[in-house]
């Protein structure tokens, strides 16, 4: 990294995230990214809801759990930085959710949120413990041959078990003000229009298309990795996360975004386990469950950690590790794959093609940040000086999402340079995210070091433009 | 070829499923994608426990819906204020508003009963 760029000040977390909470204001209103036939009265105000409406219940709205500042998901450290009375910890001063509602601590250790997936009639032993899923790039992994999949096990979402729907569980299970659940008492239910506008809202967030893999990647081990992913007889990885995305594709057929039993539960040892709190089984889609999670993409894997649907896996490398592990291989998917491997084998990587397959992930996941880094960062280009307050939270939002891109180079050792260039594009956003008036010349002069950078990792441009070998990012 | 094909099947396209434990909390009528366009909403006409077959009215349409061990019957008592309960067969009194959701378009098994009590 080049230590010229280094601000102590501004790398200190709890630095960064009082930055973070000041400036988060001025995201608020700034448009979000549009899809190209999407309604933008209807985004918005889906967006309004995501992040401030209530549903008149115990204070946590969609975007308590679903932080932008977090990239949508919840884990120990980001908690750690909440201030006490903040909604997450309302089992902790609403005394009616005191007992039932929550487990304050594997909530904090573990970033764990409380599901009742299989009845509410005994609070006290039936629940599960689970992670937030982020909601990025949901346009291209709720659909399924099968039906709709929200959630960690894809039955997430009550009535017709739609995106759309989603909300009206969440309100249920996560909003209310007691254990009574009463509706129109402990919350209010979502009504169709609301529904309709954070459905719209969900579905622009993050990535609208599937990278084209193989990518023309300038790393050694990225390479590497990404050799090992695609071999549907070696990492086997392409075969679950198409494109590193979330969708299936088995001998031909496209199965959309599909559960397997992968057994993650099987995992022993876990700091989760250890920790000594009640952690009953989770047995996944459906009740009873058949033992089977929703398959997540990939692209946000590197700053989306801890992994898996309890937060089992710390490391992006730990979670490609568990690919090798005896719960795997043992586990319904680990034999299936087995059984069409000439050898028998589900799938067995050495140490060093589990740190590059890892490698790979966090490149594809820095590609993505800095695409929508890029794409916030442009629309402060030429922006008329009426609008300039608007510039604030984009340039936010990009030095935010640059900030991850270091994060997750630097946690390997990856592309150094890449780093330093990364490290100026992160100051230009936040320099623009005071001086909100100089938006254009420090957009362009992040851009022009998100350019570089990218330059590092990759060949081909920003654009998605045909790369040397035909691929389109 | 054949292998791989049953492998797809078993592994990765389990149909789709909705959340029921918090369906229990939503009101007759709300259930959102379901309501009026893929359930019945209706006051009982009759309910024959020992074929387990429900009867409901709306207006001229009547609608036959039967009970299996695995139907879920919940006691909406939102208009009560008051929280909603699992509830049994026994419920399913003439009079009362309802709500059905069957398990298939073309089946008469129900996947859940929603049921409003009579008023205290």
């Amino acid at each position: 990294m080049n230590r010229r760029f280094h601000y102590p000040i501004l790398r200190a977390p709890r630095a960064r995230h009082f930055l973070t909470v000041l400036l988060l204001g001025a995201l608020l209103p700034s448009q979000p990214i549009l899809a190209a036939d999407a309604n933008p009265e209807l985004i918005a105000r889906g967006q309004r809801l995501f992040f401030q409406e209530t549903f008149n219940g115990n204070g946590r709205t969609c975007g308590t759990c679903h932080p932008a500042e977090n990239n949508f998901t919840l884990d120990a450290a980001y908690i750690a930085h909440l201030p006490e009375r903040h909604p997450l910890f309302v089992a902790e001063f609403i005394p009616e959710l005191r007992e039932g509602f929550e487990n304050p601590r594997l909530m904090r250790q573990f970033g764990l949120i409380k599901e009742n997936l299989d009845g509410f009639d005994d609070l006290k032993n039936r629940f599960v413990m689970r992670a937030v899923p982020h909601t990025l790039a949901m346009s291209r992994s709720v659909a399924s041959p099968g039906g709709p999949r929200t959630g960690w096990s894809g039955d997430g979402a009550p009535g017709d078990g739609s995106l759309r729907a989603f909300a009206t569980g969440a309100v249920i299970q996560h909003f209310t003000k007691s254990l009574r659940r009463v509706p129109g008492v402990d919350f209010r239910l979502p009504t169709d229009d609301e529904l309709d506008a954070l459905e719209a809202f969900t579905l622009t967030l993050g990535r609208q298309r599937d990278p084209a893999l193989p990518l023309p990647l300038k790393g050694v081990a990225a390479q590497r990795g990404q050799s090992v992913f695609l071999n549907d007889k070696q990492g086997k990885c392409n075969l679950c996360h198409r494109n590193a995305g979330a969708n299936a594709r088995f001998a031909g057929a496209d199965l959309g975004n599909a559960n397997f039993d992968t057994g993650v539960e099987n995992l022993t040892g876990t700091p989760v386990q250890q920790s000594g709190e009640p952690m009953p089984r989770d047995d996944g889609f459906g009740t009873p469950g058949n033992g089977q999670f929703n398959t997540p993409p990939l692209v946000e894997a590197a700053d989306t950690a801890p992994f898996f649907h309890n937060n089992a896996a710390r490391t992006l490398e730990d979670a490609v590790a568990f690919y090798n592990s005896e719960a795997f291989n043992n586990s319904p998917a680990g034999r299936a794959l087995a059984s069409l491997d000439p050898n028998g084998v589900g799938i067995r990587l050495n140490a060093g093609q589990v740190r590059d397959v890892a490698a790979f992930l966090r490149v594809i996941n820095v590609l993505e940040n800095m695409r929508q880094s890029d794409e916030l960062l442009r629309a402060n280009v030429g922006r008329p000086f009426f609008e300039l307050l608007q510039s604030q939270g984009s340039l936010v939002r990009a030095a935010k999402e640059t900030d991850d891109a270091i994060r997750v180079l630097s946690e390997a050792g990856l592309h150094g340079e890449a780093v330093g260039h990364l490290g100026l594009s992160r100051l230009y956003a936040q320099l623009g995210g005071f001086f909100f008036f100089l938006a254009d010349p420090l957009s362009r002069l992040a851009m022009s070091e998100l350019e570089s950078a990218r330059a590092q990792l990759i060949v081909g441009d920003r654009t998605g433009k045909p790369m040397a070998n035909g691929s389109v990012k | 070829m054949k292998k791989i094909l049953l492998l797809v099947a078993v592994l990765g396209i389990t149909p789709a499923y909705a959340q029921k434990a918090t369906e229990q909390f939503i009101p007759i009528g709300r259930s959102p994608g379901l309501s009026d366009a893929k359930t019945r909403i209706g006051q009982i006409e009759s309910f024959d426990p020992g074929r387990a077959i429900l009867t409901l009215s709306s207006g001229s349409t009547r609608t036959v819906a039967e009970i299996t061990a695995q139907t879920r019957i919940w006691l909406d008592r939102t208009s009560l204020i008051l929280p909603n309960l699992r509830g049994v067969p026994a419920d399913l009194r003439p009079g009362r508003r309802c709500e059905v959701r069957f398990l298939k378009p073309d089946s008469r098994e129900a996947e859940w009963v929603k049921v409003e009590p009579a008023a205290p």
